[in-house]
């Protein structure tokens, strides 16, 4: 046994001895109360108290309920007709109510969370001690009949006057209680599920409690000559001895939960799909909105299960806010593997547990989250060198059109002024002119040039238009259909545009195909882009550079790539773009 | 009659040898610019029949400002011109409200007759 445990033992001992005392004291004072009920409820809450101190030394729950069973017992050692034991057991008893209520209110932590709880428990002390300070100042014993009790009269003594405070005290029961249960609520309210779901009891068995403390305000202060406040004194008797009970298992049922880590074990002895491993820790935690996080070493980052980038601060500002989210790190050898984001409400015990015993899947997940990290990066690297291409194209042809098209534009009009003015001499007209011809060629097919490095209709005009213009100078004809006429972003329309730049280009020189049909369409965030022809099909993506090439620049952009190309059946290529915005 | 001629382009090579053609062919130029803030103020002070007007400027495109030079009383007939062809503009020159477009390897005082006609095929 532990020295902590040996303290708590002693603990309970004299505690025990305090109740029991209590009670016998009352026995032998003919007190007309069920002696029994009375003493279970005060060993009940003394049991609780230990077994809170044992399981949770961090927390004052424990402290709280052994401090009720002592107090609740200064009554009964108050009817010991000795000396100041009567005053001293009456003063003490008044504050039993205010610490049931913070035992109440603060469980299972022993900490109240709001300024209105600590307002309102503050109040029900105040009420107890305003009263404790009455009776301080006029309780004559004497005159209650205790010859034995030999002290010092009170300064003030004055029996009415210790019997309204008390009534007083009785009545502000009601508004007490009202306040108390209005604080019970709005903390329910606030509650993440998780502790709704450890403290619903609890609270259930408060609010029963409630109801009978506020009828006990109503009641006569008498209890041994009213019925109706005697029955409403056994029946808080009663009920506050459930409540000892509900708080343990609430203590007990993390241990409780811990069985289900057992059948999360067994769990990991089939193969997990990917994700499937936060949906388990979930369950077992009882915790939707449990978060799992990766932990990357080079560099150091966190990652979700697809290893995308996370950041843990704002994971768990995601989680909710108003520290509704709390993070325990599992850790191998001093390096974090992973971070699980969960309800503070969870016992950290059992998320320790938890993340013990899925150890070596965390690390298996956290292995797998590593290499679609570093799949991403790539995919992202890939995604940036074709953007790259695409501005660099765009710059080419901008170049051409800015510095040799304008040249040659030049020449082709100094040209047309040196014919004009050589009309008289054949020769050198003739010369002229087929030097203009010849430079017409150069700058059309510049033109062209540029044109299949980067159509200026493109940027111009966006996709349709420019498909149009493909369509318009192909030697197969084209239909084209396209279901939307907005802008899409630069590199999306640069994808959409070489699909069916290419893919007509091998309708002409491949497919033998009398027409082909274009469609673009644009639904829920995907351009869908498709091109058809009645040919020969046959086409190989694997052969050729050219279908592979679209492919590769369709999935740096997260699309997809099809060809369909059966013998004598025609080619259908698709591809869906995402352009989501 | 002589029709005057106000040049917006920005490459002064081709301002050069446009103006030499035009004006051999009997159209009288009145000015030249080289970006679309000065080809506005210029047009507004000389009040040209007829603006060439390039759609790649430095400053805006000549598709930006057909609106502001035609949106004036007595507006000038205005011609875009690109080392482009029209092809390569779509829609946007029959929309911008120009006259007409000429590639500019094919300005010649006929072809530019025949934009302002509206025989011009682009």
């Amino acid at each position: 046994m532990t020295r902590r445990r040996l303290v708590l033992a002693a603990l309970g001992v004299v505690v025990a001895a305090w109740i029991l005392g209590g009670e016998w004291v009352s026995i032998h004072a003919h007190v007309p109360e069920n002696h029994l009920i009375d003493a279970l409820g005060g060993l009940a809450f003394l049991v609780a108290g230990l077994i809170a101190l044992d399981r949770r030394p961090e927390y004052s729950i424990g402290t709280l309920m052994i401090a009720f069973a002592v107090v609740s017992y200064f009554g009964n050692w108050g009817n010991l007709q000795v000396a100041m034991v009567p005053l001293v057991g009456l003063a003490g008893q008044q504050f039993g109510a205010a610490i049931l209520a913070q035992t109440a209110l603060s469980y299972p932590t022993g900490r109240l969370r709001t300024r209105f709880e600590r307002v309102v428990i503050g109040v029900i002390y105040g009420v107890g001690a305003a009263t404790c300070a009455v009776i301080v100042l006029a309780f004559d014993p004497r005159a209650d009949g205790c010859a034995r009790c030999a002290w010092e009269p009170a300064p003030f003594p004055s029996r009415p006057a210790v019997l309204t405070a008390l009534l007083v005290s009785q009545r502000a029961g009601a508004v007490l209680v009202s306040l108390f249960l209005a604080a019970v609520w709005l903390r329910w309210r606030r509650s993440t599920p998780a502790e709704r779901r450890a403290l619903t009891p609890l609270w259930a068995g408060i609010c029963i409690i409630g109801v009978v403390y506020l009828l006990g305000a109503f009641a006569s202060p008498d209890t041994t000559g009213d019925p109706f406040a005697y029955l409403i004194w056994e029946l808080q008797s009663v009920l506050q001895m459930t409540l000892p009970a509900v708080f343990v298992w609430g203590l007990l049922s993390a241990r409780l939960a811990r069985s289900a880590v057992g059948d999360l074990v067994v769990e990991f002895e089939r193969p997990l799909r990917p994700g499937e491993l936060r949906t388990l820790l979930a369950r077992t935690l009882g915790d939707s909105s449990l978060e799992l996080l990766f932990a990357l070493r080079d560099p150091p980052r966190w990652v979700d299960a697809d290893g995308r980038a996370s950041d843990l601060s704002a994971a768990i500002s995601d989680a909710g806010l108003n520290r509704r989210a709390t993070v325990t790190v599992a850790d191998l050898a001093g390096q974090p593997l992973a971070a699980l984001v969960h309800d503070p409400a969870l016992d950290q015990g059992l998320v320790r547990a938890v993340a013990v015993a899925a150890g070596i899947r965390i690390e298996n997940e956290r292995l797998h989250a590593d290499v679609r990290a570093q799949l991403e990066e790539v995919r992202a690297s890939r995604q940036r060198i074709v953007e790259a291409g695409d501005r660099e194209r765009r710059r080419v042809e901008r170049n051409l059109h800015d510095g040799a098209q304008q040249r040659l534009a030049a020449l082709a009009l100094s040209l047309a002024m040196l014919r004009d003015r050589a009309r008289a001499d054949a020769a050198l007209a003739g010369s002229l002119d087929q030097t203009a011809a010849e430079l017409r060629r150069a700058i059309a097919e510049l033109r062209e040039l540029a044109r299949g490095i980067h159509p200026a209709i493109l940027t111009e005009e966006g996709l349709p238009a420019a498909v149009d213009s493909l369509a318009a100078r192909s030697s197969v004809p084209v239909h084209v259909h396209a279901d939307f006429d907005e802008r899409l972003a630069e590199p999306v329309e640069a994808v959409g545009y070489f699909v069916v730049s290419e893919s007509i280009a091998n309708v002409v020189k491949y497919s033998g195909a009398c027409a082909a049909r274009v469609d673009l369409s644009r639904t829920d965030g995907v351009l869908v882009v498709e091109v058809s022809d009645d040919g020969v099909g046959g086409a190989d993506p694997s052969r050729g550079s050219g279908l592979r090439g679209l492919e590769d620049r369709v999935a740096a952009v997260r699309g997809a790539f099809s060809v369909q190309s059966p013998p004598g059946g025609g080619t259908r290529i698709r591809a869906e773009i995402p352009c989501a915005g | 009659m002589t029709r005057s001629v106000l040049i917006v382009d920005d490459h002064p090579g081709f301002r050069a040898q446009a103006r030499a053609l035009l004006a051999a062919s009997g159209y009288e130029i009145v000015g030249e610019a080289a970006d679309g803030a000065s080809g506005v103020r210029v047009a507004m002070d000389l009040s040209p029949d007829v603006v060439l007007l390039d759609v790649q400027l430095p400053d805006v495109t000549g598709f930006d400002l057909v609106g502001r030079m035609r949106g004036r009383p007595d507006p000038p007939a205005i011609i875009l011109i690109s080392s482009r062809d029209a092809g390569d503009y779509g829609g946007r020159i029959s929309r911008c409200g120009a006259q007409g477009f000429i590639t500019k390897a094919e300005l010649s005082g006929s072809t530019l007759a025949a934009a302002l006609t509206g025989l011009a095929d682009d």
